[in-house]
């Protein structure tokens, strides 16, 4: 049987749907004079369930998942893992620092440019960046241990 | 009506300020702006800018992102016309005629009708929401529990029954949008829901997390720096004036634009792109030349860019009155009236009327602000677009981590934004609409609570939503709805909504 993409989708959202209900059974479902917590989030889970059915029962009609194009995976992929390092050292590092290591290493390692071109960007626009929301907006950004 | 003059006056008075009026034309700049870049959309704008109005009151804040909303509707005809890249989802079928009109050395004419076009049924729009909103709001003031679960309901079955990806892939992401909201404590209980021992999902998962990692980030992870290009040729100032003909073509499709933008923008759904391809559908309809239609029509570009900035203004009916997000941008826009402490609804006009008529007035300003800026200062907006795409998503990435993380200044919501950036390119990949998952997002709180109210308040009796005429009307509806869905599915019949999920996807489809 050929693989296709509703058979991967449905199958991806029985699995969660199923994994979320085993997450609820410690939440009490009441009784529908007095509904108690559980109550929607099992009959949303329910419907869930039934949708993501109905999805696999007509994945027939659905493109083979060989016919997804995954071209621009490796671009998603480094810039998540890029931007996932930049979070986790968000506060440690604080703002400056971080978003402007951010910002050189999408653009010098991944997009390739000059590596004066890569630098001078990343310092100038993360510092108007800083002047903008932390003295013009007096929104508070992280400072990490510079503190 | 007198009632209605008097208060739109000191909405007036309001949008007059010198600082709405500020906010107002910031608002309109930005949404411009937004409009114009590709891969950003308004959502995504009006979400990372959220933060940036906390320190606002309500009507400077509502003003301000509504302004993005209406102003992106005019710059995404900028992209369409002259690079034949959609700036955003409604302005795919402007590429057509406007991109065709360009080629034949009329973009100048193309982009004033789509700016004079816009402009027109923004102000119509606004006119009849002025008409429109308060009575319904009145309307609404019987509301209770049942009547609100049941129009809910029909919002979700209405955006499913509306959606091009269909009913089932539609009615799933709602339904993942409804998990996400039952996340945090239980306000009738205070249970702990799906929190994981994480102290941060106590107060739930954040609406601007979620639309700015789908809508910004999803997109970004998307779009390679390879697939955007940037050649574009702004015309001069002088070849901005359409001539008499094509003035006298554009009259009456700008006049049914504005008319069927207005009233598709009321129905829960993507209804700026529904109007805007259903306007183009009509105009080939009616056309005496249809064969013009994809070789540069004044018609083509007229109508769908009228319809869109319409359709926008039609969105704020329900939000205003009823307090029903129709869709992810009004939802986003009502979590910033809730952020302020404004509930929107249909107490809104008794209890809030300076934000109420502030933020009307303030749209019949800022549509005439947004002519101002969009034809003199074509050439400023297409400069934008020659900043590398290399260099501006980078930009765009640090805007969306500042813009989630000042909103609770919560690293968590940051890394729910990057979550939702992998999901929102996931769902793409397998063809799923993620504006559903936000819309059930926003609308799981009230949504629980006004079927919970409503079982207690029948003491188990499900008979309570067929017992009160108003909710039985609305679940009649929504059965109707039901129906018409699955008949579509069993006859596999190529309607509308698939034309529009081929002419999104860009596949150069055209309306029949």
């Amino acid at each position: 049987m050929q693989v296709r993409r509703d058979h991967v989708a449905g199958g991806a959202f029985v699995i969660a749907g199923v994994l979320v209900l085993a997450a609820s059974t410690d939440l009490p479902f009441g009784t529908l004079a007095s509904p108690g917590a559980g109550m929607l989030p099992t009959l949303v889970v329910v419907l869930m369930l039934a949708l993501a059915a109905s999805l696999l029962l007509d994945a027939g009609a659905s493109p083979p998942i060989a016919d997804i194009d995954w071209s621009d995976v490796m671009h998603a992929l480094r810039v998540t893992v890029v931007t996932g390092a930049a979070v986790a050292v968000y506060t440690v590092l604080g703002f400056i620092a971080s978003i402007a290591l951010l910002l050189f290493a999408l653009t010098f390692l991944l997009e390739r440019k000059p590596l004066l071109h890569a630098a001078a960007f990343s310092i100038g626009a993360t510092l108007l960046a800083y002047l903008l929301f932390a003295t013009l907006l007096n929104a508070p950004l992280p400072r990490g241990f510079w503190q | 009506m007198e009632a209605t003059f008097d208060s739109l006056l000191l909405g007036f008075s309001v949008a007059f300020r010198p600082d709405v009026l500020f906010y107002a034309f910031l608002g309109c700049l930005v949404g411009t702006l937004v409009g114009v870049l590709p891969g950003i959309g308004p959502l995504a704008g009006i979400s990372i800018l959220l933060p940036a109005t906390f320190g606002l009151d309500a009507t400077k804040a509502i003003v301000m992102l509504a302004g993005i909303y209406y102003g992106s509707q005019y710059g995404g005809s900028t992209t369409s016309i002259l690079m034949r890249i959609p700036g955003e989802a409604s302005s795919v079928m402007t590429c057509i005629d406007g991109y065709a009109m360009a080629k034949r050395g009329r973009a100048g004419a193309a982009l004033t009708i789509a700016a004079v076009g816009s402009f027109v049924a923004g102000t119509l729009g606004v006119v009849l929401l002025t008409a429109v909103a308060p009575p319904i709001a009145k309307f609404a003031l019987g509301f209770g529990p049942p009547e609100y679960t049941a129009l809910l309901v029909l919002g979700l079955i209405f955006l499913a029954y509306m959606s091009s990806t269909g009913l089932p892939r539609t009615l799933l992401m709602a339904a993942v949008g409804l998990l996400l909201g039952c996340i945090g404590i239980d306000v009738m209980t205070g249970h702990f829901r799906y929190s994981f021992d994480i102290k941060e999902l106590g107060d739930g998962i954040g609406i601007v997390p979620v639309a700015v990692g789908l809508f910004g980030l999803g997109e970004i992870l998307s779009t390679p720096s390879k697939m955007v290009t940037e050649k574009v040729v702004p015309p001069r100032l002088i070849e901005l004036l359409p001539t008499r003909s094509e003035w006298r073509q554009s009259a009456m499709p700008i006049a049914r634009g504005s008319l069927l933008g207005f009233v598709v923008g009321i129905v829960p759904g993507s209804a700026h792109i529904i109007a805007s391809f259903l306007s183009y559908a009509v105009e080939k309809r009616v056309s005496r030349t249809p064969e013009e239609f994809g070789k540069g029509a004044v018609a083509g570009v007229a109508g769908p860019e009228s319809a869109n900035n319409s359709a926008s203004t039609g969105a704020f009916v329900p939000m205003l009155a009823l307090g029903l997000p129709t869709g992810p941008v009004t939802a986003v826009l009502m979590a910033a009236l809730l952020i302020h402490g404004v509930p929107p609804g249909p107490m809104l006009v008794n209890e809030h009327p300076q934000v109420f008529w502030g933020f009307i007035a303030s749209m019949y300003v800022g549509n005439l602000m947004l002519l101002a800026l969009n034809l003199p200062l074509v050439g400023v907006f297409v400069t934008v677009l020659r900043i590398p795409y290399a260099y501006l998503y980078p930009l765009i990435i640090m805007f969306c981590i500042i813009g989630v993380y000042e909103v609770n200044h919560s690293i968590v919501d940051v890394w729910i934004m990057l979550i939702m950036g992998i999901v929102g390119y996931l769902l793409r990949k397998f063809d799923f609409d993620p504006a559903p998952l936000v819309l059930g997002l926003v609308i799981a709180p009230i949504f629980e609570l006004s079927l919970r109210q409503s079982l207690i308040m029948s003491n188990g009796n499900w008979l309570i939503f067929l017992e009160r005429p108003i909710a039985q009307a609305l679940l009649a509806v929504c059965l109707l709805l039901i129906g018409l869905a699955l008949l579509s599915l069993r006859l596999k019949r190529r309607d509308w909504r698939a034309k529009l999920a081929e002419a999104e996807a860009g596949e150069g489809a055209e309306p029949g």
